[in-house]
């Protein structure tokens, strides 16, 4: 018995050797990367500045909303960021691990990659609204190792008092030298065509019949969020009414104007089931006798935008101020009543000439493909007593796509406006 | 030829020989060989592998091997008498910025709160070769180490198991450091010998 015992015992003896050799079992992955033990704090994607449209697909965007609160995995970050670059269309997307706010929590951001060479054609806006008619505004553009230009075509009969139609060219260096600064060339011709009500209404030599702007830009990425763009917008346009001042002949008049905008952009889109974003700019135009401008005068704009978005809600809500003090050309002048403010009115009641004061807000909501709106502002001149307007409005909402009728609210009788179109 | 052309050649020779023979032994110095008992360890410590690219991984929270073989060649450079090839997993814990090692062919063995020099030592002493019995105290040894961070763009392409014992097996690796490294891939050799068991034992 007893050597049965030892000669099992020595059995196992060897087989135990015989384990020691085999490889050891595949450890846990936390046992290869320390950092595996840490918590995704939060996840974000990085692009480009002219990439900044690009969007992942909705369920990319929920998987990568989903990662906040687990375990990092380096696996299922590979795994993303090959899905991402499939999404965008980029060469490469980079991961980057970092320390979050909280102890033992970590931030994941993928950098999407620059598009070496590529060619894009994209419809950036199309419209019909029923007082104003057909908006179109399309185009190219060209990139070649960090450069890009573009070219496309314009109709806008929605933003000014005029319809603008014509050429939209321009050159962008994204990095100059680092990616914080950049460079932009833009050059814009086009022609005009007024509404009767805006004819009538405006003063001698308030018109013009062509224009052209050539704006060179620098932007400045000052932090992840705020950006800042300076340059000049030097504006010719070719008045044809008569000018009181200048006589009884037409004539090209120019408005050079020094710009500058701060934007600041951000979204919180994971680690909750609440999307959120938040835009919001302030700009100044200034044209100046410094730069030969006929026309002087100071145009200020501010602007903000949020945006919520939890299952198949969302809310949007959105303000609008400006002033304008001196003698601004009309395509200056603030606008309420289109396809983005006080919609249901026609801006050609609420102020054919567009005016140099702008106050405006509005909330949206939309369930699934459902559009509830609201909005109220006024817009008036100097000297003017300004006069508050409001519009309800409801419509279908999808993507990018809206078609809606809102109603002024006003006494009497009600003349809803209908509009519908892409890239809303 | 003539006697003092042929004096001249003779002279050149003797030059680049000693020339050789300093650079061999400059190089030599990289790699250190120490016996402990019948145990044959290596240390290296004015390589740091552990920088550039694979560090900058490495602080990107990304885990990033290390193959390791080793070399004993006796009585002649050519003639191997013993191998030892590993794996290293090498992670960085951003919290704590310290590094952590996973050994990953047997017998598998991790430890953690490494700084960057220590995380090196471990892995060179885990090729130390166990057991030089058979080799004769007195032949010439050579020692040659090779150090071969994972090429990158191999760990994207086929993904990260086969970092693991699972997706690589110990004939694999040895078939891997056998063939040339890749441009892109950091690599590092060191060499030490001619030298002897009987003189390592006497610290030599």
């Amino acid at each position: 018995m007893n050597r049965l015992l030892i000669a099992m015992l020595a059995a196992g003896a060897v087989f135990a050797n015989a384990q020691d050799d085999l490889p050891a079992p595949p450890a846990p992955d936390a046992a290869l990367n320390v950092n595996e033990r840490y918590t995704v704090e939060r996840v974000q994607v990085k692009r480009k500045a002219w990439q900044q449209e690009d969007q992942v697909s909705g369920p990319l965007q929920k998987e990568l909303d989903q990662l906040a609160g687990q375990k990092l995995n380096q696996d299922t970050l590979d795994s993303l960021a090959t899905r991402i670059k499939k999404d965008l269309h980029v060469p490469n997307v980079a991961v980057h691990v970092s320390k979050g706010r909280m102890p033992d929590r970590v931030v994941v951001t993928f950098e999407a990659g620059e598009k070496e060479k590529g060619f894009d054609i994209d419809v950036e806006r199309f419209l019909y609204h029923s007082k104003q008619g057909w908006t179109g505004e399309g185009g190219a553009s060209v990139r070649v190792n960090g450069n890009k230009v573009t070219f496309g075509l314009v109709s806008d009969a929605d933003r000014l008092t005029e319809r603008y139609a014509g050429i939209q060219a321009g050159y962008e260096r994204y990095s100059l030298g680092t990616d914080r600064v950049g460079l932009r060339f833009r050059f814009q011709d086009y022609h005009e065509q007024w509404n009767r009500s805006t004819l009538q209404a405006a003063l001698p030599g308030e018109l013009y019949r062509t224009r052209q702007h050539f704006i060179p830009e620098v932007t400045v990425r000052v932090a992840e969020p705020l950006e800042w763009t300076a340059g000049v917008d030097f504006a010719r346009y070719r008045t044809f009414l008569p000018n009181p001042v200048a006589g009884l002949t037409a004539r090209t008049e120019s408005s050079n104007a020094a710009v500058t905008t701060l934007r600041y952009r951000q979204r919180w889109d994971s680690g909750s089931d609440y999307k959120q974003e938040l835009t919001a700019s302030y700009g100044l135009r200034s044209g100046t006798g410094f730069l030969e401008s006929d026309a002087i005068f100071t145009r200020q704009v501010a602007d903000a935008r949020y945006q919520m978005k939890h299952g198949h809600q969302t809310v949007k809500v959105g303000f609008m101020s400006g002033r304008i003090t001196g003698a601004a050309p009309m395509f200056e002048r603030f606008v309420l009543g289109n396809s983005e403010t006080l919609r249901g009115w026609n801006k050609f009641d609420v102020n054919p000439r567009g005016a140099t004061r702008a106050v405006h807000g509005s909330i949206d909501y939309i369930y699934r493909w459902l559009l509830l709106f609201y909005d109220t502002g006024s817009s008036w001149n100097v000297g003017e007593d300004p006069e508050q307007k409001q519009s309800l409005g409801t419509g279908l909402h999808a993507g990018g796509f809206e078609f809606a009728v809102g109603f002024p609210v006003k006494t009497g009788h009600a003349n809803p406006v209908v509009y519908v179109g892409m890239n809303f | 030829m003539t006697g003092p052309k042929r004096k001249q050649i003779r002279w050149l020779w003797l030059a680049l020989t000693f020339v050789a023979g300093v650079a061999t032994a400059m190089f030599a110095e990289e790699l250190i060989l120490r016996m402990q008992g019948n145990r044959l360890d290596f240390s290296a410590p004015r390589i740091h592998y552990l920088t550039g690219r694979p560090l900058a991984r490495l602080k990107n929270a990304e885990p990033v091997a290390f193959d390791i073989q080793v070399k004993l060649s006796a009585q002649q450079a050519s003639n191997v008498v013993r191998v030892n090839t590993a794996r290293f997993v090498i992670s960085y814990d951003l919290w704590e910025e310290r590094f952590a090692v996973t050994r990953l062919t047997a017998p598998r063995k991790t430890v953690s709160h490494l700084t960057a020099t220590e995380a090196e030592e471990w892995c060179l002493h885990e090729m130390s070769v166990l057991d030089v019995n058979g080799i004769a105290v007195t032949q010439p040894l050579w020692a040659h180490m090779e150090i071969r961070a994972e090429d990158e763009r191999e760990s994207r392409l086929f993904g990260r198991e086969n970092i693991s014992e699972q997706g690589i097996s110990l004939t694999s690796l040895i078939e891997r450091l056998s063939r040339p490294p890749k441009a892109s891939q950091p690599h590092w050799e060191l060499e030490a010998g001619p030298v002897t068991l009987e003189q390592l034992r006497r610290g030599g």
